[in-house]
């Protein structure tokens, strides 16, 4: 249980404390980075960071609905795998691109409408469902694809990992038309106000007629939908769909939303922060490499620095709470 | 005492389920219930099942251990590093210490740096996965003498050590959660943390415990391990966090906290793997065994009324 606040003054100085510690966290490193690396304020890297941050920050951005409502999706890296093998099977069957595109997309919001209903029909805690999921999706892709990668897509579709809008590469586009469009979905439509709510008190969420269910498979839809669009643009990118793909995604993603300030108990976070998360740890990754540290380490930083940066969280902003 | 009443119909479900599924196998396959293979799988599910108590002792206060898959190749992985340079037991204290330092770890985020569980165990196990690929730099550590290899490939009275390890894992974990203070104050904390506090549980140092005993199975768990391989593998233990916390969740403990046994947890671990051994004696290719293992865990969750516990708080 979550107790409310006492008094506005404390819960505005922890989400202050949780914006602000997060944007000088990020401005902190990419400071010290540029000083270790000159090869890192050019706007190649910058460029190459955010393309690398679409794939995990749409993801992101689905989980963090999820988050908000007090559950949790542990299946988005399975069902990406199912449904980009999905599309990838089709269009070498002949699909055109569009149509394959719009199956794949299908299947991920299928799949998270599964773990919707399973959650709210059937009422299986989230965590249960949604590993339940991870295993079975899994699972299927294996069998559909015998364990063999697809590989060797049309031009046309590798235009949504390689292409370019205006000089914008295309998963820079669509990551920022996500959060956009997740942006107004949560700030200006009642969904968002109601997602808030049910996170924050579920019980007093379904007394003032929040559509309690409905909303939770909504949510857990369109985190299928994210998933699914992330892997369309990774396998456009790498050309070949492995039916290991997205394999431990669940985790970066919700590090991402954690990093960005969601709770789990719901109720708390934004995509403000998810996507300041998301660019956090790949900028990381990016300044690993560019340093030339041994990739083995690269584990062991993501780590440290996940707990670092939450730690700095507690220490600004709830001081005065227990 | 609702909680008393609830575990027991639970583990009755998960019971029923377990000689559900143990019948099956004996009716289809013939080499299913050979004394040569209820050896193998006990041999086979101890890994997970030493895991799973562990992480039914963080489950029982609320909370979760992501970390237990790293914490068992990086124990191992240190194990066997010193065990080839100093001799086998200083290898295997290095091991254990490994694991209680990351237990430590973990509890002192959650208790003293107040992280949720998820996210601070979340953390170390990168750090930790990443550290056995720095310590192992992502090769195999063999030559381990017969000293060490004893603990994972040798038996007593026809029994494999690890299913002994087990089995005395698993009477001390059931000792402590039904017979010491340590254990009531676990389920209490459980059961309402502020309610505990109040009553005058020292949270904080119970929490701490938790973590620090799942830590030490875990390390067991990855000793074990190397020592069946002969060898320690970085990438060993990916994934054995949702085992283990699949088998606690059958054997009846709720992710809300408070409810949950070693008994239950046993159980739920041989569950998970007699599907794997029996489907393996059926032919079952490994690819349909995921979607089934799958299936069979959400229908036992909620035969073994997982249900209603879901309602009580968001897990």
């Amino acid at each position: 249980m979550r107790s409310f606040p006492l008094s506005s003054d404390r819960f505005d100085r922890r989400t202050f404390g949780q914006r602000f510690g997060l944007a000088l966290i990020f401005i902190l490193l990419m400071l010290a980075l540029a000083l270790l690396s000159d090869r890192f304020l050019t706007p190649a890297n910058l460029t190459n960071i955010l393309r690398q941050t679409a794939i995990n920050g749409i993801i992101s951005a689905g989980m963090t609905l999820v988050i908000l409502t007090g559950g949790i999706d542990l299946s988005v890296g399975s069902v990406l795998a199912l449904s980009v093998t999905i599309g990838a099977a089709l269009m070498k069957q002949g699909w055109p691109v569009e149509l394959s595109v719009l199956a794949a997309l299908a299947t991920g919001a299928g799949l998270g409408c599964i773990n919707g209903l399973l959650i709210t029909l059937a009422r299986i805690p989230p965590f249960i469902a949604t590993l339940g999921m991870l295993t079975m999706a899994r699972g299927l892709t294996l069998m559909y694809t015998q364990g063999q990668p697809i590989t060797g897509f049309p031009a046309a579709f590798r235009w949504l990992g390689t292409g370019d809008i205006a000089g914008i590469p295309v998963p820079i586009v669509l990551m920022l038309l996500v959060f956009v469009a997740g942006g107004f979905f949560l700030y200006r439509t009642s969904f968002g106000m109601q997602i808030y709510l049910l996170g924050d008190n579920p019980t007093a969420a379904r007394l003032t007629g929040v559509p309690v269910n409905r909303l939770t498979v909504l949510v857990y839809t369109i985190s299928g939908f994210c998933a699914a669009l992330a892997g369309l643009i990774l396998i456009a990118r790498l050309d070949s769909a492995q039916p290991t793909i997205g394999l431990g995604y669940e985790l970066n993603a919700i590090a991402a939303v954690v990093v960005g300030g969601a709770s789990f108990s719901g109720g708390e976070g934004g995509l403000v922060g998810t996507l300041l998360g998301a660019l956090l740890i790949e900028t990381l990754n990016n300044g690993l490499n560019l340093l030339n540290v041994s990739s083995l380490w690269e584990q062991v930083v993501k780590g440290v620095v996940i707990a670092l940066a939450l730690l700095l969280y507690r220490a600004i902003g709830s001081r005065n709470s227990r | 005492m609702m909680h008393i009443k609830t575990v027991s119909l639970n583990q009755i479900g998960t019971y029923l389920i377990l000689l559900v599924i143990l019948v099956t196998f004996a009716l289809f396959s013939p080499q299913f219930f050979t004394v040569n293979n209820l050896l193998t799988l006990a041999l086979q599910t101890s890994l997970v099942a030493l895991v799973a108590i562990g992480m039914t002792f963080t489950i029982i206060t609320g909370g979760i251990d992501l970390s237990v898959g790293s914490t068992a190749a990086l124990a191992g992985a240190i194990a066997a590093g010193i065990a080839v340079q100093l001799g086998a037991y200083p290898g295997l204290l290095a091991g254990i210490a490994t694991g209680l330092g990351i237990g430590a770890l973990n509890g002192a985020l959650i208790v003293w740096g107040r992280l949720p569980p998820f996210v601070a165990t979340l953390a170390s196990m990168a750090t930790a996965r990443g550290l056995t690929l720095v310590y192992t730099q992502g090769r195999p550590i063999a030559g381990l003498d017969q000293a060490f290899t004893f603990w994972g490939s040798e038996s007593w009275l026809g029994v494999p050590m690890p299913v002994w390890i087990l089995l005395i894992t698993a009477v001390i974990g059931h000792l402590i959660l039904r017979q010491t203070r340590l254990g009531l104050h676990l389920y209490a904390i459980g059961g309402g943390e502020e309610t505990a506090r109040l009553a005058g549980v020292n949270v904080g140092l119970i929490k701490f415990s938790a973590y620090l005993i799942s830590g030490l199975c875990a390390a067991l768990s990855g000793i074990i391990l190397t020592a069946r391989l002969w060898s320690a593998q970085p990438n060993t233990g990916i994934g054995l966090e949702l085992d283990a916390i699949a088998a606690a969740v059958l054997g009846g403990s709720s992710l809300a906290g408070g409810a949950g046994g070693i008994p239950g947890t046993i159980a739920g671990s041989f569950i998970i793997g007699m599907l794997a051994n029996g489907l393996n004696l059926l032919g079952v290719p490994s690819y349909h065994q995921q979607v089934i293992k799958g299936a069979i865990f959400v229908i036992a969750v909620v035969l073994t009324g997982g249900v209603g516990i879901g309602n009580k708080k968001r897990a």
